[in-house]
């Protein structure tokens, strides 16, 4: 029975690995002929008075004058041997470029994610557990608010008011974990405000249930009654949308990372889509390819030991 | 130098800030913690980070306010006339009309005590030409034949005679020869050694780069110690920056900005006229209307020039008479400009038989979406209609370039050849073949022929005067206006910006 269980585990590893490699070469595929429709390097790289000469040697230079399918065969042998290419514009190998720059988002992203559930999850609760009474009218506009705002409005908002009007935090930059509240406040705003409105609505729908009243004449205080028998019901779905706001996190951070001058992955992801730097829109593609699948993948598995109603054939009980 | 690319986004983030501005009270000027004024040190906002620190790869703006700090120039610029004057180089003279002869400041040395001779002035001209270090200076150097050094003496040769030489080499900083080869390419582009006023401290990439007074730099003391170079992307935070007291002065500013700027206590704008040109250009080949010199000059006659100046650029621009600024060598100052005449634009249009017609504009979100429409409504107030195609730069410049020529019929841009020179606009934009132009007059194209290959400056001067007079009445193109640098600062810095934008801090002071 044992053998069986372990057994079907690693099947449905192994299946999930090949779809994310499949999903992965779909994805570096993509990006790399729809990025050679788009514009050309050289042109962009040239001086304003550059002759057509000029950007002819400039395109030599950068192997852009080989046919397309030869560059694509090279792209694939130098990425199975690890190597992610050279920024055109920066003269550095892609791969440093990002791994500089991963730590910042990494950090942006995790404090966002932290700040959104805790806010999230605890707006949420209150919200179902007061339905009707003075917490949900004061909560449900703050929420919607939230999900109302767009982050480059938010940003300004709070730098107007924290750092020019009253002066307590740094507008921009990278400066210790004073400089980290903004954006990241900016970035969970968003986040929260989605987490909030589903948390509503999975208490309000555990309320209901036969257990929860006899837990209630039990006699189980709100605290008893949240931590003991709510908590597990709620997570399925609580997981499920938090997996989901992990992309929005990392997508959303383009904006505010401009807006904060925050030196992550999302600043250098314009930059390099904005000079048509290939190598490093490749390598930032591919990268964000694999961390959305990662985070997939660790969720279902996720759900697996949270639930042991949901088996590991992939039947999960996610909304 | 190419211009810093501005993001749609930011053009929103700017509006949003412009809405709060009102709402939002400005402090007072002592109160603010000065976090970049403590002793002398400065905190400077740039819109991106230096795409190189290695003098001899890019050159867009925010890379060379950088590093050309941590390096000396072999010619420079005098900031008031534009004159060039020494920099490493203390003298030159001109062998024959193909060889030129530079004698190099005797007793400067690098920041790692070597001694700075001409055949480090060589190398730096040598790796730009080489083709495998792929420098996108190369083609402003592609006149160059050799470059050789020995002792002080640098003697550099042209394919032809080449009377921009001097021009380009105001932007040559020279590195040091045995470093560079030493360390190779890519660590020298991370760590930097030059002979400037400032040296190399630290960087975080994509956010800031610190640099230091060299105490040791020939030339006279700087008040500032220490620089900061920080990367903020949105106009909108380099404002509140400013207004927070985190930056003393911050580059790149909207005529927008400047205003709201100018309202704050304890801060000033400071700007200067560039040899950027914004101007139309027209496709005479295969634009459908405007192949007709009759429309080209209804369309001339049909754009409210001063409007453009005052109310969109807000006073932050210059009139000009042709597609070239009175900064560059070679302006032609006996030429009437434009006129605005509505009136003889609809007759004109009549005469041509063009009422009704369509014409295409083309354009990328680099360039002032206001601008364009101004511009597409006067067309369209003489009886044309004007069909915006609005594509990103990329593909726009894709579209342009072609040499098919099917772009549309009409363009707005912005121009600068970073050589202060009437041929750097001439030749690309307008001389048949190249790849900016939609435009072949063989007249034309022998004067600008003649005029790049002739050193004596009064004979140049008259060769462009007669080529931007067959322009002027031609017109495959139109001169809108000269563009300003647009800084905001602290009231405390002390400094005046420049045509090139050269963001020299060592001409900087900061008052206590």
């Amino acid at each position: 029975m044992r053998a069986g269980a372990a057994a079907a585990v690693c099947r449905y590893l192994g299946i999930r690995l090949g779809q994310a490699l499949i999903a992965l070469f779909g994805v570096t595929t993509a990006v790399f002929f729809a990025l050679r429709l788009s514009g050309d390097p050289a042109q962009l790289l040239a001086p304003q008075g550059a002759s057509q000469a000029d950007i002819a040697a400039l395109r030599h230079q950068l192997g852009l004058d080989a046919p397309v399918w030869r560059q694509y065969l090279d792209y694939l042998g130098n990425l199975l041997h690890g190597d992610l290419g050279y920024s055109y514009v920066q003269h550095e190998p892609a791969l440093t470029l990002i791994t500089q720059r991963i730590p910042y988002t990494v950090n942006l992203a995790l404090a966002a994610l932290v700040l959104s559930a805790v806010l999230g999850v605890g707006a949420g609760m209150v919200m179902a557990l007061n339905r009707g009474r003075w917490p949900e009218r004061v909560l449900t506009p703050l929420v919607l608010v939230g999900q109302a705002m767009p982050a480059f409005w938010t940003g300004i908002l709070l730098i107007l008011v924290f750092s020019v009007t009253f002066n307590l935090l740094p507008s921009t930059g990278f400066n210790g974990f004073d400089s980290l509240i903004l954006p990241a406040v900016t970035l969970a705003s968003l986040s929260a405000a989605t987490i909030a409105r589903m948390t509503r609505g999975a208490v309000l729908e555990q309320l209901d249930r036969d257990y929860i009243r006899t837990a209630r004449s039990k006699g189980a205080g709100t605290a008893r009654l949240v931590t003991r028998h709510l908590a597990r019901n709620i997570s399925i779905p609580i997981l499920t949308v938090l997996a989901l706001e992990v992309a929005n996190l990392l997508g959303g951070s383009v904006v505010t990372e401009l807006i904060f001058a925050w030196p992550g992955i999302g600043q250098l992801t314009v930059q390099s889509v904005d000079g048509r730097d290939f190598p490093l829109i490749q390598a930032i593609v591919l990268l964000a390819a694999v961390v959305y699948i990662a985070v997939n993948f660790v969720t279902d598995i996720a759900y697996a030991v949270l639930d042991p109603r949901v088996t590991t054939t992939g039947k999960a009980a996610g909304p | 130098m190419r211009t810093s690319r501005n993001l749609r986004m930011a053009a929103l983030i700017a509006t949003a800030a412009a809405a709060l501005a009102a709402c939002s009270t400005p402090p007072s000027g002592g109160t603010a913690p000065k976090a970049g004024s403590a002793g002398t040190s400065l905190t400077a906002d740039l819109a991106s980070y230096p795409a190189s620190l290695d003098p001899g790869l890019q050159y867009d703006t925010d890379s060379y306010s950088v590093y050309r700090n941590i390096f000396d120039q072999l010619l420079r610029r005098d900031p008031k006339t534009n004159k060039i004057v020494p920099g490493l180089a203390t003298s030159w003279t001109q062998k024959d009309p193909k060889t030129w002869v530079f004698t190099l400041r005797s007793g400067v040395k690098f920041s790692d005590g070597t001694p700075l001779t001409a055949a480090d002035a060589a190398f730096s001209i040598q790796r730009i030409l080489d083709p495998k270090f792929a420098s996108q200076q190369n083609a402003n150097f592609s006149a160059v034949a050799s470059a050789t050094g020995s002792g002080n003496t640098l003697t550099i040769t042209t394919k032809y005679p080449s009377p921009t030489l001097l021009s380009y080499l105001t932007t040559l900083s020279v590195v040091p020869k045995a470093d560079v080869q030493k360390v190779g390419n890519a660590a020298f582009n991370l760590h930097p050694i030059g002979s400037g006023p400032y040296t190399f401290v630290s960087s975080i990439p994509g956010s800031q780069v610190v640099l230091k007074r060299n105490d040791s730099w020939w030339g006279p003391k700087p008040q500032i110690k220490q620089v900061t170079f920080r990367a903020v992307p949105s106009g909108a935070s380099r404002v509140a920056d400013l207004k927070s007291g985190k930056a003393d002065i911050a580059d790149s500013m909207t005529p927008d900005s400047a205003t709201q700027l100018t309202g704050s206590s304890g801060l000033k704008v400071l700007s200067a006229p560039t040899e950027r040109v914004s101007y139309l250009a027209f496709n005479t080949i295969k634009g459908g209307a405007t192949n007709d010199p009759k429309v080209r000059q209804a369309i001339s006659m049909a754009i409210d020039y001063k409007s453009l100046i005052t109310n969109l650029e807000q006073g932050y621009a210059k009139p000009v008479n042709s597609v070239l600024t009175p900064l560059a060598e070679g302006y032609p100052t006996g030429l009437p400009g434009y006129t605005y005449d509505q009136a003889k634009a609809k007759s004109l249009i009549q005469q041509a038989g063009a009422k009704g017609k369509t014409i295409v504009m083309a354009t990328s979100p680099t360039y002032d979406p206001q601008i364009v429409q101004a511009i597409q409504a006067d067309i369209q107030d003489i009886g044309l209609k004007v069909s915006i195609q609005n594509t990103d730069q990329a593909t726009y410049l894709k579209k342009v370039q072609s040499p098919t020529h099917d772009w549309g019929s009409i363009r707005f841009g912005q121009w600068s050849c970073s050589c202060l020179d009437a041929d750097g606009v001439a030749y690309p934009l307008f001389h048949t073949g190249t790849i900016w132009s939609s435009y072949s007059n063989p007249q034309f194209d022998a004067l600008v022929d003649k005029a790049r290959q002739t050193i004596a400056p009064a004979t140049r001067t008259q060769l462009y005067a007669q080529a931007y007079g067959i322009l002027n009445k031609d017109l495959p193109g139109i001169g809108l206006f000269q563009i300003d640098a647009i800084y905001g600062a602290s009231a405390k810095l002390e400094w005046t910006p420049d045509a090139q934008q050269s963001f020299f801090v060592a001409d900087m002071k900061l008052a206590s």
